[in-house]
Protein backbone atom coordinates (compact mmCIF):
# COMPACT_ATOMS: atom_id res chain seq x y z
CA UNK A 1 0.00 0.00 0.00
CA UNK A 2 2.62 2.47 -0.98
CA UNK A 3 0.34 4.36 -3.30
CA UNK A 4 -1.65 6.98 -1.53
CA UNK A 5 -5.38 6.58 -1.35
CA UNK A 6 -6.88 9.64 -2.87
CA UNK A 7 -10.61 10.05 -2.68
CA UNK A 8 -10.97 9.70 -6.42
CA UNK A 9 -9.07 6.42 -6.47
CA UNK A 10 -11.28 5.14 -3.70
CA UNK A 11 -14.42 6.07 -5.58
CA UNK A 12 -13.21 4.57 -8.84
CA UNK A 13 -12.16 1.32 -7.21
CA UNK A 14 -15.38 0.87 -5.28
CA UNK A 15 -17.72 -1.99 -6.03
CA UNK A 16 -20.53 -1.41 -8.50
CA UNK A 17 -23.24 -1.24 -5.88
CA UNK A 18 -21.37 1.35 -3.89
CA UNK A 19 -20.70 3.31 -7.06
CA UNK A 20 -24.39 3.26 -7.95
CA UNK A 21 -25.25 4.44 -4.47
CA UNK A 22 -22.69 7.20 -4.79
CA UNK A 23 -24.13 8.20 -8.14
CA UNK A 24 -27.66 8.36 -6.77
CA UNK A 25 -26.50 10.43 -3.85
CA UNK A 26 -24.55 12.72 -6.11
CA UNK A 27 -27.63 13.28 -8.25
CA UNK A 28 -29.80 13.78 -5.18
CA UNK A 29 -27.35 16.28 -3.82
CA UNK A 30 -27.20 18.12 -7.13
CA UNK A 31 -30.96 18.19 -7.48
CA UNK A 32 -31.53 19.30 -3.92
CA UNK A 33 -29.06 22.14 -4.33
CA UNK A 34 -30.78 23.20 -7.53
CA UNK A 35 -34.07 23.22 -5.62
CA UNK A 36 -32.54 25.08 -2.74
CA UNK A 37 -31.31 27.89 -4.96
CA UNK A 38 -34.45 27.94 -7.06
CA UNK A 39 -36.72 28.04 -4.01
CA UNK A 40 -34.59 30.62 -2.31
CA UNK A 41 -34.77 32.95 -5.27
CA UNK A 42 -38.48 32.47 -5.96
CA UNK A 43 -39.56 32.79 -2.33
CA UNK A 44 -37.62 35.97 -1.84
CA UNK A 45 -39.02 37.22 -5.12
CA UNK A 46 -42.62 36.51 -4.05
CA UNK A 47 -42.01 38.16 -0.70
CA UNK A 48 -40.63 41.25 -2.33
CA UNK A 49 -43.43 41.43 -4.87
CA UNK A 50 -46.10 40.96 -2.25
CA UNK A 51 -44.63 43.69 -0.07
CA UNK A 52 -44.53 46.02 -3.08
CA UNK A 53 -48.09 45.18 -4.01
CA UNK A 54 -49.31 45.71 -0.47
CA UNK A 55 -47.68 49.12 -0.45
CA UNK A 56 -49.43 49.96 -3.68
CA UNK A 57 -52.73 48.57 -2.42
CA UNK A 58 -52.70 50.65 0.76
CA UNK A 59 -51.41 53.77 -0.95
CA UNK A 60 -55.03 54.87 -1.58
CA UNK A 61 -54.83 54.27 -5.30
CA UNK A 62 -58.06 53.38 -7.07
CA UNK A 63 -58.51 49.62 -6.97
CA UNK A 64 -59.99 49.59 -10.43
CA UNK A 65 -56.86 51.24 -11.77
CA UNK A 66 -54.65 48.65 -10.11
CA UNK A 67 -56.83 45.91 -11.55
CA UNK A 68 -56.53 47.30 -15.05
CA UNK A 69 -52.78 47.48 -14.69
CA UNK A 70 -52.66 43.84 -13.64
CA UNK A 71 -55.02 42.82 -16.39
CA UNK A 72 -52.35 43.65 -18.94
CA UNK A 73 -50.20 40.70 -17.98
CA UNK A 74 -52.79 38.38 -16.62
CA UNK A 75 -51.19 35.02 -17.26
CA UNK A 76 -48.05 35.66 -15.27
CA UNK A 77 -49.43 37.05 -12.04
CA UNK A 78 -48.15 35.51 -8.85
CA UNK A 79 -48.71 35.85 -5.15
CA UNK A 80 -50.84 38.62 -3.80
CA UNK A 81 -51.36 40.16 -7.23
CA UNK A 82 -52.91 36.95 -8.43
CA UNK A 83 -55.25 36.71 -5.48
CA UNK A 84 -56.29 40.31 -5.85
CA UNK A 85 -56.81 39.94 -9.55
CA UNK A 86 -59.02 36.87 -9.20
CA UNK A 87 -61.08 38.40 -6.44
CA UNK A 88 -61.60 41.70 -8.18
CA UNK A 89 -62.46 40.04 -11.49
CA UNK A 90 -65.17 37.97 -9.83
CA UNK A 91 -66.44 41.02 -7.97
CA UNK A 92 -66.78 43.23 -11.07
CA UNK A 93 -68.41 40.46 -13.06
CA UNK A 94 -71.04 39.85 -10.42
CA UNK A 95 -71.61 43.56 -9.88
CA UNK A 96 -72.37 43.98 -13.58
CA UNK A 97 -75.22 41.46 -13.35
CA UNK A 98 -77.07 43.84 -10.99
CA UNK A 99 -79.69 41.38 -9.76
CA UNK A 100 -77.48 39.38 -7.43
CA UNK A 101 -77.59 40.04 -3.71
CA UNK A 102 -74.63 41.19 -1.67
CA UNK A 103 -74.07 37.96 0.30
CA UNK A 104 -73.89 35.86 -2.82
CA UNK A 105 -71.41 38.24 -4.39
CA UNK A 106 -69.21 38.15 -1.31
CA UNK A 107 -69.35 34.36 -1.13
CA UNK A 108 -68.32 34.00 -4.74
CA UNK A 109 -65.53 36.54 -4.43
CA UNK A 110 -64.19 34.83 -1.35
CA UNK A 111 -64.35 31.45 -3.03
CA UNK A 112 -62.43 32.62 -6.07
CA UNK A 113 -59.80 34.19 -3.84
CA UNK A 114 -59.51 30.96 -1.89
CA UNK A 115 -58.95 29.07 -5.10
CA UNK A 116 -56.27 31.54 -6.17
CA UNK A 117 -54.66 31.27 -2.76
CA UNK A 118 -54.54 27.49 -2.83
CA UNK A 119 -52.97 27.66 -6.26
CA UNK A 120 -50.40 30.07 -4.87
CA UNK A 121 -49.72 27.77 -1.94
CA UNK A 122 -49.19 24.90 -4.31
CA UNK A 123 -46.73 26.98 -6.23
CA UNK A 124 -44.90 28.05 -3.09
CA UNK A 125 -44.55 24.53 -1.83
CA UNK A 126 -43.31 23.20 -5.10
CA UNK A 127 -40.15 21.05 -4.63
CA UNK A 128 -40.34 21.23 -0.86
CA UNK A 129 -41.51 17.65 -0.74
CA UNK A 130 -38.49 16.67 -2.79
CA UNK A 131 -36.17 18.38 -0.32
CA UNK A 132 -37.88 16.57 2.54
CA UNK A 133 -37.46 13.27 0.75
CA UNK A 134 -33.78 13.83 0.06
CA UNK A 135 -33.26 14.98 3.64
CA UNK A 136 -34.83 11.92 5.15
CA UNK A 137 -33.76 9.15 2.78
CA UNK A 138 -30.28 9.97 1.56
CA UNK A 139 -28.62 9.03 4.88
CA UNK A 140 -30.23 5.63 4.54
CA UNK A 141 -29.11 5.26 0.97
CA UNK A 142 -25.59 6.19 2.01
CA UNK A 143 -25.76 3.78 4.89
CA UNK A 144 -26.86 1.04 2.55
CA UNK A 145 -23.84 1.72 0.35
CA UNK A 146 -21.55 1.62 3.37
CA UNK A 147 -22.99 -1.60 4.73
CA UNK A 148 -22.69 -3.18 1.32
CA UNK A 149 -19.09 -2.05 0.90
CA UNK A 150 -18.08 -3.23 4.36
CA UNK A 151 -19.84 -6.52 3.75
CA UNK A 152 -17.79 -7.03 0.61
CA UNK A 153 -14.51 -6.05 2.17
CA UNK A 154 -15.05 -8.45 5.04
CA UNK A 155 -15.98 -11.19 2.64
CA UNK A 156 -12.70 -10.64 0.82
CA UNK A 157 -10.99 -10.84 4.19
CA UNK A 158 -12.42 -14.30 4.75
CA UNK A 159 -10.62 -15.74 1.73
CA UNK A 160 -7.22 -14.41 2.68
CA UNK A 161 -4.82 -16.50 4.68
CA UNK A 162 -3.05 -13.70 6.43
CA UNK A 163 -5.70 -11.30 7.62
CA UNK A 164 -4.46 -7.78 7.99
CA UNK A 165 -6.02 -4.40 8.43
CA UNK A 166 -4.66 -3.17 5.13
CA UNK A 167 -6.88 -5.61 3.27
CA UNK A 168 -10.15 -4.34 4.73
CA UNK A 169 -9.17 -0.73 5.31
CA UNK A 170 -9.52 0.54 1.71
CA UNK A 171 -12.86 -1.21 1.32
CA UNK A 172 -14.21 0.28 4.51
CA UNK A 173 -12.83 3.66 3.59
CA UNK A 174 -14.51 3.63 0.21
CA UNK A 175 -17.71 2.39 1.76
CA UNK A 176 -17.70 5.17 4.31
CA UNK A 177 -17.53 7.71 1.52
CA UNK A 178 -21.09 6.65 0.68
CA UNK A 179 -22.28 7.57 4.17
CA UNK A 180 -20.41 10.84 3.99
CA UNK A 181 -22.10 11.64 0.71
CA UNK A 182 -25.50 10.70 2.08
CA UNK A 183 -25.05 13.06 5.00
CA UNK A 184 -23.68 15.68 2.69
CA UNK A 185 -26.82 15.51 0.59
CA UNK A 186 -29.18 15.27 3.55
CA UNK A 187 -28.00 18.06 5.82
CA UNK A 188 -28.54 21.00 3.43
CA UNK A 189 -31.80 19.50 2.25
CA UNK A 190 -33.18 19.26 5.79
CA UNK A 191 -32.02 22.75 6.69
CA UNK A 192 -33.46 24.17 3.49
CA UNK A 193 -36.72 22.29 3.93
CA UNK A 194 -37.25 23.66 7.43
CA UNK A 195 -36.34 27.15 6.41
CA UNK A 196 -38.50 27.19 3.31
CA UNK A 197 -41.53 25.68 4.95
CA UNK A 198 -41.34 28.34 7.65
CA UNK A 199 -41.11 31.00 4.96
CA UNK A 200 -44.05 29.53 3.06
CA UNK A 201 -46.08 29.63 6.26
CA UNK A 202 -45.26 33.28 6.80
CA UNK A 203 -46.16 34.16 3.22
CA UNK A 204 -49.41 32.21 3.40
CA UNK A 205 -50.36 34.00 6.61
CA UNK A 206 -49.78 37.28 4.90
CA UNK A 207 -51.91 36.19 1.95
CA UNK A 208 -54.71 35.16 4.26
CA UNK A 209 -54.60 38.46 6.08
CA UNK A 210 -54.67 40.29 2.80
CA UNK A 211 -57.63 38.23 1.59
CA UNK A 212 -59.60 39.08 4.72
CA UNK A 213 -58.80 42.74 4.44
CA UNK A 214 -59.62 42.85 0.77
CA UNK A 215 -62.97 41.06 1.20
CA UNK A 216 -63.76 43.49 4.00
CA UNK A 217 -63.15 46.39 1.66
CA UNK A 218 -65.27 44.79 -1.05
CA UNK A 219 -68.19 44.04 1.28
CA UNK A 220 -68.09 47.63 2.48
CA UNK A 221 -68.24 48.72 -1.17
CA UNK A 222 -71.30 46.48 -1.81
CA UNK A 223 -73.23 47.54 1.26
CA UNK A 224 -72.63 51.23 0.80
CA UNK B 1 -41.86 36.03 -12.27
CA UNK B 2 -38.87 35.05 -14.26
CA UNK B 3 -37.14 33.75 -11.19
CA UNK B 4 -40.05 31.51 -10.52
CA UNK B 5 -39.54 29.29 -13.47
CA UNK B 6 -35.91 29.57 -14.53
CA UNK B 7 -33.59 26.80 -13.47
CA UNK B 8 -30.41 27.69 -15.29
CA UNK B 9 -29.04 29.94 -12.58
CA UNK B 10 -29.84 27.48 -9.75
CA UNK B 11 -28.27 24.65 -11.72
CA UNK B 12 -25.16 26.71 -12.31
CA UNK B 13 -24.93 27.65 -8.64
CA UNK B 14 -25.44 24.06 -7.54
CA UNK B 15 -22.66 22.97 -9.86
CA UNK B 16 -20.39 25.64 -8.43
CA UNK B 17 -21.17 24.54 -4.88
CA UNK B 18 -20.45 20.91 -5.68
CA UNK B 19 -17.26 21.67 -7.55
CA UNK B 20 -16.07 23.81 -4.66
CA UNK B 21 -16.78 21.13 -2.11
CA UNK B 22 -15.19 18.44 -4.27
CA UNK B 23 -12.04 20.50 -4.61
CA UNK B 24 -11.96 21.14 -0.87
CA UNK B 25 -12.40 17.48 -0.01
CA UNK B 26 -9.78 16.32 -2.50
CA UNK B 27 -7.29 18.91 -1.33
CA UNK B 28 -7.82 17.88 2.26
CA UNK B 29 -7.32 14.27 1.31
CA UNK B 30 -4.05 15.05 -0.44
CA UNK B 31 -2.66 17.11 2.37
CA UNK B 32 -3.24 14.27 4.80
CA UNK B 33 0.27 13.00 4.04
CA UNK B 34 1.84 14.24 7.21
CA UNK B 35 5.39 13.33 7.99
CA UNK B 36 5.45 10.49 10.43
CA UNK B 37 5.73 12.02 13.84
CA UNK B 38 7.96 10.28 16.29
CA UNK B 39 6.51 9.94 19.70
CA UNK B 40 9.03 11.14 22.18
CA UNK B 41 8.32 9.37 25.37
CA UNK B 42 9.29 10.91 28.64
CA UNK B 43 12.61 9.41 29.43
CA UNK B 44 12.50 8.06 32.91
CA UNK B 45 15.31 5.61 32.85
CA UNK B 46 18.27 4.74 30.81
CA UNK B 47 19.10 1.18 30.03
CA UNK B 48 22.64 1.38 28.88
CA UNK B 49 24.25 -1.70 27.51
CA UNK B 50 27.61 -1.86 29.15
CA UNK B 51 29.36 -5.12 28.54
CA UNK B 52 30.37 -6.23 25.16
CA UNK B 53 31.01 -9.88 25.66
CA UNK B 54 34.72 -10.04 26.39
CA UNK B 55 35.01 -13.62 25.26
CA UNK B 56 34.21 -13.09 21.62
CA UNK B 57 36.24 -9.93 21.46
CA UNK B 58 39.28 -11.72 22.76
CA UNK B 59 38.73 -14.54 20.33
CA UNK B 60 38.61 -12.10 17.47
CA UNK B 61 41.80 -10.46 18.59
CA UNK B 62 43.51 -13.81 18.88
CA UNK B 63 42.37 -14.74 15.43
CA UNK B 64 43.76 -11.54 14.04
CA UNK B 65 47.04 -11.98 15.81
CA UNK B 66 47.32 -15.52 14.61
CA UNK B 67 46.73 -14.52 11.02
CA UNK B 68 49.19 -11.68 11.20
CA UNK B 69 51.77 -13.97 12.69
CA UNK B 70 51.23 -16.59 10.03
CA UNK B 71 51.73 -14.16 7.22
CA UNK B 72 54.75 -12.70 8.91
CA UNK B 73 56.23 -16.19 9.28
CA UNK B 74 55.58 -16.88 5.69
CA UNK B 75 57.29 -13.68 4.68
CA UNK B 76 60.21 -14.50 6.85
CA UNK B 77 60.46 -18.00 5.45
CA UNK B 78 60.41 -16.71 1.93
CA UNK B 79 63.02 -14.15 2.70
CA UNK B 80 65.23 -16.76 4.30
CA UNK B 81 64.93 -19.07 1.34
CA UNK B 82 65.85 -16.29 -1.00
CA UNK B 83 68.78 -15.36 1.11
CA UNK B 84 70.03 -18.94 1.19
CA UNK B 85 69.82 -19.14 -2.52
CA UNK B 86 71.67 -15.91 -2.87
CA UNK B 87 74.36 -16.99 -0.45
CA UNK B 88 74.84 -20.15 -2.33
CA UNK B 89 75.19 -18.34 -5.61
CA UNK B 90 77.60 -15.90 -4.13
CA UNK B 91 79.65 -18.69 -2.64
CA UNK B 92 79.73 -20.49 -5.97
CA UNK B 93 80.86 -17.41 -7.69
CA UNK B 94 83.51 -16.75 -5.12
CA UNK B 95 84.70 -20.31 -5.44
CA UNK B 96 84.90 -20.05 -9.17
CA UNK B 97 86.79 -16.82 -8.88
CA UNK B 98 89.21 -18.41 -6.49
CA UNK B 99 89.87 -21.27 -8.84
CA UNK B 100 90.39 -18.91 -11.66
CA UNK B 101 92.70 -16.68 -9.73
CA UNK B 102 94.69 -19.67 -8.73
CA UNK B 103 95.01 -20.92 -12.31
CA UNK B 104 95.39 -17.71 -14.26
CA UNK B 105 96.83 -14.52 -12.96
CA UNK B 106 96.07 -12.70 -16.17
CA UNK B 107 92.50 -13.45 -15.70
CA UNK B 108 92.50 -11.30 -12.59
CA UNK B 109 90.79 -8.59 -14.51
CA UNK B 110 88.13 -10.86 -15.80
CA UNK B 111 87.55 -12.21 -12.34
CA UNK B 112 87.19 -8.66 -11.10
CA UNK B 113 84.62 -7.92 -13.70
CA UNK B 114 82.96 -11.18 -12.82
CA UNK B 115 82.75 -10.19 -9.26
CA UNK B 116 81.59 -6.77 -10.32
CA UNK B 117 78.96 -8.46 -12.43
CA UNK B 118 77.87 -10.62 -9.63
CA UNK B 119 77.35 -7.63 -7.43
CA UNK B 120 74.54 -6.02 -9.36
CA UNK B 121 72.98 -9.42 -9.53
CA UNK B 122 73.08 -9.61 -5.83
CA UNK B 123 71.56 -6.19 -5.26
CA UNK B 124 68.87 -7.02 -7.77
CA UNK B 125 67.71 -9.99 -5.84
CA UNK B 126 67.87 -8.03 -2.63
CA UNK B 127 65.59 -5.40 -4.06
CA UNK B 128 63.24 -8.09 -5.23
CA UNK B 129 63.24 -9.59 -1.82
CA UNK B 130 62.41 -6.28 -0.27
CA UNK B 131 59.61 -5.77 -2.73
CA UNK B 132 58.21 -9.18 -1.99
CA UNK B 133 58.21 -8.43 1.69
CA UNK B 134 56.53 -5.13 1.09
CA UNK B 135 53.87 -6.74 -1.03
CA UNK B 136 53.17 -9.32 1.63
CA UNK B 137 52.95 -6.65 4.25
CA UNK B 138 50.53 -4.68 2.11
CA UNK B 139 48.36 -7.69 1.46
CA UNK B 140 48.36 -8.42 5.08
CA UNK B 141 47.31 -4.93 6.05
CA UNK B 142 44.69 -4.91 3.30
CA UNK B 143 43.14 -8.13 4.47
CA UNK B 144 43.19 -6.79 8.01
CA UNK B 145 41.47 -3.64 6.88
CA UNK B 146 38.80 -5.62 5.04
CA UNK B 147 38.23 -7.73 8.08
CA UNK B 148 37.97 -4.65 10.24
CA UNK B 149 35.47 -3.16 7.86
CA UNK B 150 33.33 -6.26 7.80
CA UNK B 151 33.35 -6.43 11.55
CA UNK B 152 32.46 -2.76 11.64
CA UNK B 153 29.49 -3.17 9.30
CA UNK B 154 28.21 -6.07 11.25
CA UNK B 155 28.65 -4.10 14.44
CA UNK B 156 26.68 -1.16 13.05
CA UNK B 157 23.68 -3.23 12.00
CA UNK B 158 23.91 -5.20 15.19
CA UNK B 159 23.90 -2.03 17.19
CA UNK B 160 20.88 -0.76 15.33
CA UNK B 161 19.02 -3.98 15.95
CA UNK B 162 20.14 -4.02 19.52
CA UNK B 163 18.80 -0.49 20.01
CA UNK B 164 15.30 -1.66 19.16
CA UNK B 165 15.53 -4.39 21.74
CA UNK B 166 17.01 -2.03 24.26
CA UNK B 167 14.17 0.43 23.87
CA UNK B 168 11.67 -2.39 24.16
CA UNK B 169 13.30 -3.52 27.38
CA UNK B 170 13.28 0.06 28.60
CA UNK B 171 9.59 0.36 27.96
CA UNK B 172 8.84 -2.83 29.81
CA UNK B 173 10.88 -1.79 32.79
CA UNK B 174 9.24 1.64 32.83
CA UNK B 175 5.84 0.03 32.77
CA UNK B 176 6.64 -2.11 35.72
CA UNK B 177 8.36 0.55 37.73
CA UNK B 178 6.38 2.23 40.44
CA UNK B 179 8.51 4.82 42.08
CA UNK B 180 8.37 5.18 45.83
CA UNK B 181 7.18 8.52 47.16
CA UNK B 182 10.60 9.10 48.60
CA UNK B 183 12.14 9.26 45.13
CA UNK B 184 13.86 12.54 44.43
CA UNK B 185 15.41 14.09 41.40
CA UNK B 186 19.06 13.31 41.10
CA UNK B 187 18.83 9.85 42.59
CA UNK B 188 20.08 7.08 40.44
CA UNK B 189 20.44 3.38 40.89
CA UNK B 190 22.54 1.24 38.62
CA UNK B 191 21.38 -2.34 38.28
CA UNK B 192 23.06 -5.22 36.58
CA UNK B 193 20.70 -7.66 34.94
CA UNK B 194 21.59 -11.19 33.91
CA UNK B 195 19.51 -12.92 31.28
CA UNK B 196 19.41 -16.37 29.76
CA UNK B 197 18.98 -16.71 25.98
CA UNK B 198 15.22 -17.10 26.32
CA UNK B 199 15.12 -13.60 27.76
CA UNK B 200 14.29 -14.61 31.30
CA UNK B 201 15.87 -12.67 34.09
CA UNK B 202 18.03 -14.94 36.15
CA UNK B 203 19.57 -12.38 38.40
CA UNK B 204 19.48 -8.70 39.23
CA UNK B 205 21.90 -6.97 41.49
CA UNK B 206 22.31 -3.41 42.59
CA UNK B 207 25.57 -2.26 41.16
CA UNK B 208 25.40 1.23 42.48
CA UNK B 209 22.89 2.18 45.11
CA UNK B 210 20.95 5.41 45.00
CA UNK B 211 21.33 5.73 48.72
CA UNK B 212 17.64 5.21 49.18
CA UNK B 213 16.63 1.65 49.99
CA UNK B 214 13.06 2.08 48.84
CA UNK B 215 14.22 3.45 45.53
CA UNK B 216 16.66 0.58 44.99
CA UNK B 217 14.03 -1.93 45.90
CA UNK B 218 11.52 -0.41 43.52
CA UNK B 219 14.07 -0.61 40.74
CA UNK B 220 14.85 -4.25 41.53
CA UNK B 221 11.17 -5.00 41.65
CA UNK B 222 10.60 -3.35 38.30
CA UNK B 223 13.09 -5.67 36.64
CA UNK B 224 11.89 -8.74 38.49
CA UNK B 225 8.27 -8.00 37.65
CA UNK B 226 9.14 -7.86 33.99
CA UNK B 227 10.45 -11.42 34.44
CA UNK B 228 11.14 -11.85 30.80
CA UNK B 229 12.41 -9.53 28.13
CA UNK B 230 12.31 -9.81 24.39
CA UNK B 231 15.85 -10.50 23.22
CA UNK B 232 17.34 -11.19 19.83
CA UNK B 233 17.03 -14.78 18.74
CA UNK B 234 20.53 -14.83 17.29
CA UNK B 235 22.81 -16.02 19.99
CA UNK B 236 25.68 -13.88 18.74
CA UNK B 237 23.72 -10.72 19.33
CA UNK B 238 22.38 -11.98 22.59
CA UNK B 239 25.80 -12.84 23.85
CA UNK B 240 27.18 -9.52 22.83
CA UNK B 241 24.59 -7.23 24.32
CA UNK B 242 22.04 -8.97 26.44
CA UNK B 243 23.70 -11.72 28.42
CA UNK B 244 24.30 -9.14 31.05
CA UNK B 245 23.61 -5.44 30.94
CA UNK B 246 23.21 -2.51 33.22
CA UNK B 247 20.14 -0.42 33.75
CA UNK B 248 20.24 3.07 35.16
CA UNK B 249 17.17 4.20 37.04
CA UNK B 250 16.64 7.92 37.24
CA UNK B 251 13.42 9.69 38.20
CA UNK B 252 13.95 12.55 35.78
CA UNK B 253 10.38 13.59 35.49
CA UNK B 254 10.05 14.52 39.11
CA UNK B 255 10.24 18.12 40.20
CA UNK B 256 11.24 17.42 43.74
Amino acid sequence: MTEQLSIIDLMLNATVTVQIVMGILMLASMASWVMIFQRGFSLSHIKRDSAAFEDEFWSGKDLRKIYLELEEHEGELIGMEHIFHQGFKEFTRLRQQKDTDADRIMQNVQRSMRVAMSREEERLEMHLAFLATVGSTSPYIGLFGTVWGIMNSFRSLATVQQASLSIVAPGISEALIATAMGLFAAIPAVIAYNRFSAQVEIIMNRFEAFTDEFSGILSRAIHD
Amino acid sequence: MKAFSTYSLPIFLALVVHAGIAVLVIMNFESKQLPATIDVEPYYIEASVVSKNPHTVKKQQQEQQRKAKASRDKARRLAKKEKDRQDKINADKLNAAKIESETLVEKELIKDTNVAQSFPDNTNTQVEELREQERIKMEESLSLAIMDEQVGIRAVTDDEKAMAFVSQIQREIIQNWSRPPSARNGMQALLRVYLVPTGEVVNVVVEQSSGNDAFDRSALLAVRKAERFVVPAQSRQFERNFREFEVLFRPEDLRL
